[in-house]
């Protein structure tokens, strides 16, 4: 019994990381939070003025810290504040996505998408349905022995 | 005399200022620069069956006499780095003579090189490409969990001597990501797997020229080659760029592009 909560407890206690940008899906998850949508609780947001000054070491940092999920979330294309940014993040991701599949990391793991300021709502359907894709596939296998250290999360 | 030391002559003669091959020095095979081009200078030289990534040298030497015409030995691989380095700005082809030098067909087999040979071979026949796959497919075939097994074994012998950056003819930066204390702990044997060649191979995509000098110079014997050569395959599948191929078109992740690109690639998703 004892064993089975520890079990459930893991597997439901996942950590994403959510890179979001300034200018839309940071935006866009504040309208998601002022509407009241409801979304799982799992997601650990990390603020970027653009998807595309994210730098794929710092999916990998997270990866090797235990987190199990990234998400990067930007503006649609032709929407970035910057105009071309996002077009960078949409060449680096397929790379990246395909470099950590070959590794042996679940491609589940990692996802993009693009959030418009506007879509609050979309933004929790991301959430939750990223959720239940990374619960699904369970604690990542890099997480350290005893979980997501605090601070890696910052929590 | 040989034959190389007849063109080593003739290209000194032709306004090249000096000539980076490598010279058999009392029975070990170093790079050597000649200037002179008199006997004892080019007493030893030779194409060697060794390779050493002679277009490293060469940039430093640019660096070094901005105005001298250097003339150099370049088997395939070399010159597939030398127009990888141009692109980056690291090399000015102008003052480059380029001496092409064709493997065998040994050695090309041996290396699993899929273009043995520069575009104008001088020294040499030309031999049939023999492209291999290394460990990709053995790789490929393991499900996601064993994969990561697998590659955290090969990891695990990882000494961190930085070989394969050291050797590596693309690998140029002043500051290294692998050296960033943020990224790569400090004084930890062997490094965070599989972080530590993850960011190498991510650094590889759209550089690596597939030469193999990496896993030749690897003391603990990790795939590194295959693994690079993966990142090669990703980008031509998902960019459709080669690196080193050619000298006009510019590696997709050097510059933001138009819209009917990220078009084209979301379609294809």
């Amino acid at each position: 019994m004892v064993e089975n909560q520890a079990a459930k407890t893991a597997e439901d206690d996942v950590k994403i990381l959510a890179f979001l940008c300034n200018w839309c899906s940071y935006a866009g998850a504040d309208l998601a939070g002022v509407s009241r949508f409801q979304y799982p609780p799992n997601v650990l947001d990390v603020r970027v003025m653009c998807t595309g000054t994210i730098s794929p070491y710092f999916v990998i940092k997270a990866f090797q810290e235990g987190i199990d999920g990234v998400l990067i979330a930007g503006c649609h294309i032709g929407d970035c504040h910057y105009l071309k940014g996002n077009y960078m993040t949409a060449k680096r991701f397929g790379v990246l996505r395909e470099a950590l599949k070959f590794m042996g990391l679940e491609e589940g793991r990692l996802r993009l998408e693009w959030v418009s300021a506007a879509e609050g709502e979309k933004y929790a359907e991301v959430i939750r349905s990223f959720t239940e894709e990374v619960k699904a596939l369970g604690p990542s296998p890099l997480r350290k022995r005893r979980g997501v250290s605090r601070e890696a999360v910052g929590s | 005399m040989s034959e190389l030391a007849e063109i080593i002559k003739e290209k000194l003669r032709d306004g090249a200022d000096a000539f980076l091959c490598l010279r058999d020095c009392e029975g070990t095979v170093i790079p050597a620069l000649i200037s002179a081009g008199d006997e004892i200078e080019l007493d030893g030289v030779q194409v060697g069956s060794l390779r050493y990534p002679l277009e490293k040298i060469l940039a430093r030497l640019q660096e070094r006499y901005p105005d001298k015409r250097f003339a150099v030995l370049a088997r395939g691989c070399d010159e597939r780095a030398m127009i990888e380095l141009a692109k980056l700005e690291q090399l000015d082809l102008d003052r480059v003579v380029m001496v092409g030098v064709a493997c065998s067909a040994g050695e090309a087999e041996a290396c699993g090189c899929d273009r043995p040979y520069p575009g104008e071979i001088v020294l040499g026949e030309r031999a049939e490409p023999a492209p291999s796959r290394g460990i990709i497919d053995e790789v490929e075939s393991l499900t996601p969990s064993e994969r990561l097994e697998w590659w955290k074994e090969q990891f695990s012998r990882c000494i961190k001597c930085y070989g394969c950056r050291n050797i590596c003819p693309m690998c140029f930066c002043k500051e290294c990501a692998l050296e960033d204390p943020k990224l790569v702990e400090p004084g930890v044997i062997p490094p965070e797997s599989p972080s530590f060649h993850v960011i190498r191979a991510l650094d590889m995509a759209g550089r690596c020229i597939d030469c193999g000098l990496c896993e030749e110079a690897c003391p603990a014997e990790i795939p590194l080659r295959s693994l690079y050569r993966k990142m090669r395959e990703i980008m031509e599948e998902s960019l459709g760029y080669r690196a080193g191929e050619s000298v006009e078109e510019k590696n997709p992740l050097s510059f933001l592009g138009s819209e009917e690109d990220i078009e084209k690639l979301e379609q294809e998703d």
